[in-house]
């Protein structure tokens, strides 16, 4: 068959599979969503030619993914539905909302796919123009239908930031830091205890937001200055503890009593010894403060207001939502940037070899250092946003499980890469607060309705079932294997930066036999001698 | 121009340099010839800061290095092609080169130092896309010294560039040495191969075992009963 008719049919399978899962008006949404994929997948295979001959060749696929999606969204009303045990729905809603996924899938794909037909420069401009579209109008076609995804997307934006701070450290400077939801940690606190009643201080959330990432960044150059002579696995060992300290730190903040220490115990102690009382009151600035307000947390924290738009409520997440848009863009920019300076090419030279870099006039201190405070930064403005987006901040959120899927969100869309990471941080955090929770549902609707009163003869087994059949219990299962075999099908990632792409390129040349043509290996024998020698050096 | 005054350096309790001497005055050829473990390496990487002396002065027009790290030596413009070449593999060609520039406050200039590297080492510029890491032996040495010379040093440093490399190949290099020299260029140049080094050098020191146990005018030290029985391998 056809190799753009298959990819139509993938298409159309994955989004019929996932209106199962939504219903109602998802259909529209995910329609939009399939055409721009499938066109953008269909494109990147076409010759650049005339855009009406691209255009006239995707229509096959098009209509393909369309008639597919459609199709299985009407199933899920027809029979899905009264299995779920709720009514057929089959009113003029959904065929409005059918007809209009069935345009959308088709008008979609083919204006994405026949966008390659124009110059490389009008392509550029063309996808960015769409995707500016897609970004913008997202909330308002969320909130029209009704499928409330935006709260869970800006989730998965907190998320990109994160990603794209950790890249810093790790993708692009090379220093594997298993702890960086610290620095979330430290920035969430930050404003938490800024900006809420906890202390009576309500800052504003503009200030607020540059002081968490400033903090933040100044806990990078602490936290970063004891792990600078380690290397590979050292390295991640003590970053992994410093995670784990820091909401124990948190945790544990309810009774902080600071008092000054000349008047309360040096000068108490001298004048003891000579059998003396001191004379000076002890000064004390905190008598038994609760700081963090331990496993309970704080709340409710402070939230940013703009003019007109007035204080950001819970109920309404689009101004949240353009907010995080306008800090990802910020971070995209000064990341670009970075990469591009003297600072980011002595960070991936750090990456590549330490003695060398040293060797080129780099200070792998102040270089080392600046990568842990630069990608601290990005974390503590996520975790402002994080803490006045949901109002309250606990410690348990910043444990090891969130170090590891930032990490998992820099591996899996492709280290070093920003693109990468924007879409890796989608993806799992799209599945794991929007799909998840959505087969949850599904499945136990399933359950309760079709198939638990089926299995009414066995109990055991009834009840097994019932209790196996959340797949949110499986959520690190899944992300685990999801590494797993990213790692064994596509080690550079989603989306790898081309100089990742090339290394692993590299690196199945170099096993072969690249023994050069000029090198006179006089045997095998020095040559590994060598290697060995060079080995204990570093 | 470089002096080295009585520098000992140790491993652990190992002591590698026993009190080397020795000095590099402007324009000139020096080579360091010696076995394998005489510590030639060594006294290269002391020099570089990236091993530190434990006594000894070491100093490069008159300003004490001993006691700085080693970007604030490279940045003081001492430029090494080390042992075992140590090029960023998984960098281009043309972005291993711009690295050798890094320490370079201003960057004028950086075109035509770029287009005398290239002259200086055709190979290089047909692979300039290449990763370093797939370059040959030869290539990679030449991307070492190339890179060495984009700092613009005042010194450059030499550790074996004949090393694992064919005859027909270390005679090119040996005649790139002499072609950077004479344009201007400090060399000191460590060598296992004593003959080729000797016959480029002005002088030379033997070291042997942390010691410096000759030196004198290259030519002299070709002639010497010693060096030709131990180093240059005639009886
Ligand atoms: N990293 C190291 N640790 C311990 N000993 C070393 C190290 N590097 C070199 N040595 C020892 O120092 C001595 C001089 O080594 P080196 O300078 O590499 O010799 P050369 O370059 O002349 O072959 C040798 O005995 C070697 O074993
Ligand atoms: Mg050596």
């Amino acid at each position: 068959m056809d190799k753009n008719i298959k990819s139509g049919i993938t298409f159309g399978l994955i989004g019929g599979f996932l209106t199962f899962l939504f219903g109602g008006w998802s259909v529209a949404v995910l329609g939009g969503m399939l055409g721009l994929g499938l066109g953008l997948s269909l494109g990147s295979r076409f010759e650049r030619r005339n855009p009406l001959q691209i255009a006239r060749a995707s229509f096959m696929p098009a209509l393909v993914a369309a008639v597919i999606l459609v199709g299985l969204s009407l199933v899920q009303n027809i029979f899905i539905l009264p299995a779920l045990g709720k009514a057929r729905l089959f009113d003029n809603q959904v065929i409005i909302a059918n007809t209009i996924g069935f345009l959308v899938v088709l008008l979609l794909t083919i204006i994405t796919c026949a966008i390659h037909g124009l110059s490389e420069r009008q392509e550029g401009i063309a996808k960015l123009v769409l995707l500016a579209i897609v970004i913008i109008t997202f909330p308002f076609i969320d909130k029209a239908t009704g499928l409330r995804w935006s709260a869970q997307v800006i989730f998965a934006l907190i998320f990109v930031i994160l990603g794209l701070g950790l890249n810093i450290v790790v993708g692009y400077a090379g220093l594997l830091d298993l702890g960086y939801a610290a620095f979330f940690a430290i920035g969430a606190y930050t404003t938490g205890i800024l900006s809420s009643p906890q202390h009576g201080i309500y800052m504003n959330f503009w200030l607020v937001i540059w002081i968490a990432a400033g903090i933040a960044a100044l806990w990078g150059l602490i936290l970063g200055a004891p792990t600078l002579p380690l290397r590979g696995d050292y390295l991640a060992i003590v970053t992994l503890g410093f995670g784990e300290m820091i909401p124990v730190i948190f945790r544990n903040l309810t009774e902080v009593t600071i008092k000054e220490p000349f008047t309360c115990w040096i000068l108490p102690g001298i004048t003891n010894l000579f059998g003396a009382k001191s004379t000076l009151a002890c000064i004390t600035f905190f008598e038994r403060q609760d700081l963090t307000a331990g496993e309970k947390g704080i709340s409710p924290i402070g939230r940013p207001s703009l003019p007109f738009i007035g204080e950001f409520q819970s109920d309404n997440p689009i101004p949240w939502y353009f907010l995080i848009i306008v800090i990802i863009l910020l971070s995209i920019f000064i990341i670009r940037r970075l990469r591009e300076s003297r600072l980011g090419r002595a960070w991936m030279a750090i990456r590549e070899d330490e003695l060398a870099a040293s060797q080129m006039g780099i200070d792998p201190v102040r270089t080392k250092l600046a990568a842990f405070a630069m990608g601290a930064t990005f974390s503590g403005f996520a975790g402002a946003f994080y803490a006045a987006y949901i109002r309250g901040i606990f410690p348990s959120v910043f444990d090891f499980s969130a170090s590891i899927i930032i990490l998992v969100i820099v591996i899996l869309g492709g280290l070093g890469n920003i693109n990468g990471v924007i879409v890796g941080g989608l993806v799992i955090m799209t599945a794991d607060r929007l799909f998840l929770p959505a087969l949850k549902d599904f499945l136990a609707s399933l359950l309760t309705n079709t198939i638990l009163p089926s299995l009414a003869g066995n109990p055991v087994l009834q009840a097994a079932v019932k209790d196996n059949a959340n797949p949110i219990l499986y959520r690190f299962l899944l992300f685990g294997l999801t590494l797993v075999i990213m790692m064994a099908v596509r080690p550079e990632g989603l989306i790898p930066s081309a100089q990742r792409r090339m290394e692993l390129h590299a690196a199945e040349e170099m096993a072969g036999p690249v023994i050069p043509e000029e090198t006179a290996k006089p045997n095998a024998m020095t040559v590994a001698g060598k290697t060995k020698a060079a080995a204990k050096k570093r | 121009m470089l002096e080295l005054k009585d520098v000992h350096t140790y491993y652990g309790n190992i002591h590698a340099l026993k009190g080397v001497s020795l000095t590099v005055n402007q324009g000139e050829i020096v080579t360091l010839i010696g076995s394998n473990g005489a510590g030639k390496s060594t006294t290269l990487r002391t020099i570089q800061g990236i091993n530190r002396p434990r006594s000894g002065t070491i100093l490069l027009e008159g300003v004490a290095l001993e006691k700085l790290p080693p970007h604030e030596i490279a940045g003081r413009g001492v430029a090494q092609s080390p042992e075992g070449r140590l090029i960023f593999p998984r960098m281009t060609v043309l972005e291993n080169l711009e690295m050798g520039a890094y320490a370079r406050k201003n960057k004028t200039g950086f075109d035509d130092d770029l287009a005398r590297v290239f002259s200086l080492f055709p190979r290089l510029k047909e692979r300039i896309t290449q990763k370093g890491g797939t370059l040959s032996g030869g290539e990679q040495q030449m991307l070492a010294m190339g890179r060495a010379l984009m700092a613009r040093p005042r010194i450059l440093l030499l550790d074996e560039p004949s090393m694992g490399l064919s005859p027909l190949l270390v005679e090119l290099i040996f005649e790139i040495i002499q072609n950077i020299n004479k344009e201007g260029m400090t060399i000191l140049l460590v060598e296992q191969n004593a003959l080729m080094a000797l016959s480029i050098a002005n002088r030379g020191y033997v070291l042997q075992t942390g010691e410096i146990i000759l030196s004198d005018a290259a030519a002299k030290l070709k002639e010497n009963e010693m060096v030709r029985k131990s180093y240059l391998g005639i009886e």
